[in-house]
């Protein structure tokens, strides 16, 4: 063996190298990716039971073949009631899985997620503020969260920034103007009269109902959008989740990446929020889940989004049948479907690192 | 805030000053400042609102009674409310300040552990099945929520392997909070009674309060202090880390028990008497610490002084700034505390 030949690459426990092409390499953490695999299967059967579970039973049958575009009889049922409003809270879950994984990422706190650094506060204050003096029209409101979702998140940046992002400090900021702004929505709540009360407070819940394609084709556009964004903080999460001098001495320009991640996961909850109102804790949970399951170093982003899915697709069906014909609105519920999974996962308490330094 | 110069350290026999001598003088004086900072927010909570009244008449009802319009709204009005914002703010700013020292995450508060939620819980289903209707009747179920609230959170958090380490305090207060905050919404939005009674009551406000409230929840403010001041040496050894804190002799299981228990009283106490209001339990620890560092035989005795200070200020404000209405403590705390909470955070690294 001469000195020069090959060069020894050590790769990590529990990673696979996945070659493609000639210069591409990529490592992959084997259990996550088994994690993925199952979590993908699990939001099928969850998509599929949504599909025949409501007012009438579908078979699944029926369900697939309505899917694959053949006559059916259920296809009014199936295809333009329930398809639609499934794929709207698809697609919420999944940005708000993406957004709480990369905000708690760049923040390393577990409690770190859109719904608690003032994101979904600032949309929710706008929001309520308009309905409050008579703006009631579906066609304006989302704009408005969407703008006040960013609005908030750019706030909390500007006055976080100070030489660069300490995690800490952005926390800390955030959950301050949060408070303020949860505050000025509740004073609004105390003066319009209780039937805006109870619209916004319905809103404020987070709710699929008569949500459909005209929804879901923008929001689909922009996750679509985001899609090499999505692939870059994939990579990029390494480098923040290591300590701040180590990742400087291998070059890596920390203020950049941790802007361009926050900035990232707040487009994601922002528009979400805005197709389907604050569905709180999502965003919390989903990650936090993701993580106990792969037990990798970051957050995972494609189980988080898978598991976002989950979630809201669940809790969204148990909301429509639970109290039939009573529907709750889906943020009733997504607590509902993942604390409990959470707190088992706390409980069984697996050793090790778990979610950030708190 | 100018505090009267402090009188100079008594000189140390030794010629060379130890380093003791100034950071204590330093701690005094902060804590003289903040005690005149109260007596002038209370005599402002007697004296300012829809009707201004001098101070010396304030004094003058106070010692002598009087039944002068001006003495009885001072007795009858202002009165209960400064103390139920003495005791609240006191109670809500060392809740905040023990939950920061024993779940170690500096974001930790009655609201974002779920504490807080527990009692607004209880209210919604006493407003919505039990038929409850008055301040009085509220103070007991937010009790009981917050207690219920604090102890599945702990329970969860020392379960498995490692006890409650303080990531695992977080997120099950993050999870009991998700819990909680879904039982609250899924009776709102399907009682809209509820909801038009409850939307005035999770403002936070201290007004309207009668003296029964008071009477009510002072017993639970004294066994807090209480428990909370005993747990301060184990604060410090835990801030240290936990296998520090144990090999200082600390039991950490007992500190972080007893200083949960207080905590839950004095959540209690607060969102009982004055509903939930944020932001006194998670910015007044950090303000307490940046003046007089991390020891907390300081840092509590600071933050009892000044959560009092900034609830009674920005109930006062509340009441001026857009007359004839008055804008509810509450909201008031959040608005004028953030500009504060931005600027301690800003100025210097956060003492977590």
């Amino acid at each position: 063996m001469s000195a020069k030949s090959t060069v020894v690459r050590v790769r990590p426990a529990g990673y696979a190298v996945v070659k493609a092409g000639p210069r591409g390499r990529f490592l992959l953490h084997r259990r996550a990716s088994l994690v993925a695999a199952a979590l993908l299967g699990l939001l099928a059967a969850v998509c599929v039971a949504y599909l025949c579970v409501g007012e009438s039973f579908v078979a699944p049958g029926e369900v697939v073949k309505v899917l694959l575009g053949q006559p059916s009889s259920a296809e009014l049922v199936v295809g333009t009631l329930r398809l639609p409003r499934m794929a709207v809270g698809l697609l919420v879950g999944a940005a708000f899985g993406i957004a709480g994984a990369l905000i708690q990422t760049v923040a390393r706190n577990p409690l770190a997620s859109p719904d608690i650094i003032g994101i979904s506060q600032g949309a929710s204050a706008l929001t309520v503020g308009a309905m409050t003096f008579g703006i009631t029209s579906y066609a304006v409101l989302p704009h408005l969260s969407v703008i006040g979702g960013i609005a908030a998140a750019a706030l909390v940046y500007v006055f976080a920034w100070r030489g660069g992002l300490h995690a800490t400090r952005f926390v800390l900021i955030g959950i301050g103007f949060a408070i303020a702004l949860r505050s000025v929505t509740m004073l609004f709540l105390t003066k319009g009269d209780y039937l805006v009360a109870q619209q916004a407070q319905i809103w404020m819940t987070g709710s699929l109902n008569g949500r459909g394609w005209a929804e879901a084709a923008p929001l689909a556009w922009t996750l679509l959008l985001l899609l090499p964004a999505v692939a870059w903080a994939a990579r990029a999460q390494r480098t923040v989740t290591m300590d701040d001098d180590t990742a400087t001495a291998l070059g890596v320009r920390l203020g950049r990446v941790r802007l361009g991640l926050v900035a990232l996961g707040v487009v994601l909850a922002s528009v979400a929020t805005g197709t389907a109102g604050p569905v709180d804790f999502v965003a919390l949970l989903a990650p936090q889940i993701a993580r106990r399951m792969t037990r990798t170093a970051q957050i995972p982003l494609v189980s988080s989004a898978l598991l976002g899915a989950v979630i809201v697709v669940l809790g969204d069906l148990l909301a429509r049948r639970l109290f039939s014909p009573t529907e709750l609105p889906v943020g009733v519920l997504t607590a509902a479907v993942g604390a409990p999974y959470l707190i088992w996962l706390i409980i069984r308490g697996h050793r090790g690192r778990s979610g950030g330094t708190a | 805030m100018s505090a009267s110069a402090p009188a100079p350290a008594p000189a140390p026999a030794v010629a060379s000053r130890t380093p003791r001598a100034p950071r204590l003088t330093r701690r005094t004086t902060a804590l003289a400042a903040a005690v005149l900072a109260l007596l002038l927010a209370v005599l402002l909570s007697l004296a300012v609102g829809a009707r201004s009244i001098p101070p010396g008449e304030v004094f003058d009802a106070l010692l002598h009674g009087g039944s002068s319009d001006a003495a009885e709204v001072i007795r009858t009005m202002r009165v209960p409310r400064t103390l139920i914002g003495l005791m609240v703010g006191a109670a809500l700013a060392l809740a905040g300040t023990v939950l920061q020292g024993i779940t170690r995450n500096p974001i930790a508060d009655p609201g974002v552990l779920g504490i807080s939620q527990g009692a607004s819980v209880a209210v919604v289903l006493a407003i919505a099945f039990a038929g409850v209707h008055t301040l009085t009747g509220y103070v007991w179920f937010a009790f009981a929520g917050a207690a219920v609230a604090s102890v599945a959170v702990y329970a969860i958090a020392s379960g498995g392997r490692g006890g409650a380490t303080p990531v695992k305090l977080a997120l099950g207060g993050a999870a009991i909070n998700a819990l909680l905050v879904s039982v609250t919404t899924g009776v709102l939005t399907t009682k809209a009674s509820a909801l038009d009674e409850f939307r005035f009551w999770q403002v936070g406000s201290v007004a309207g309060r009668e003296t029964e409230v008071v009477q009510q929840v002072w017993p639970f403010l004294l066994l807090g202090v209480v428990l909370v001041l005993s747990v301060a040496r184990g604060l410090d050894a835990l801030a240290l880390g936990e296998d520090v804190a144990k090999g200082l002799g600390q039991n950490v299981a007992a500190v972080r028990i007893t200083g949960g228990i207080g905590a839950t009283v004095l959540t209690g106490v607060g969102v009982a008497a004055a509903g939930p209001i944020a932001f006194i339990g998670l910015a007044v620890p950090h303000i307490a610490r940046a003046v007089v560092g991390n020891d907390h035989r300081w840092v509590l005795p600071m933050a009892a002084l000044l959560g009092p200070v900034m609830l009674l200020v920005s109930d006062v404000i509340g009441r001026i700034v857009f007359p004839p209405g008055e804008v509810p403590a509450g909201v008031m705390t959040a608005l004028i505390g953030v500009p504060f909470l931005v600027a301690l955070v800003r100025r210097k690294a956060v003492p977590a």
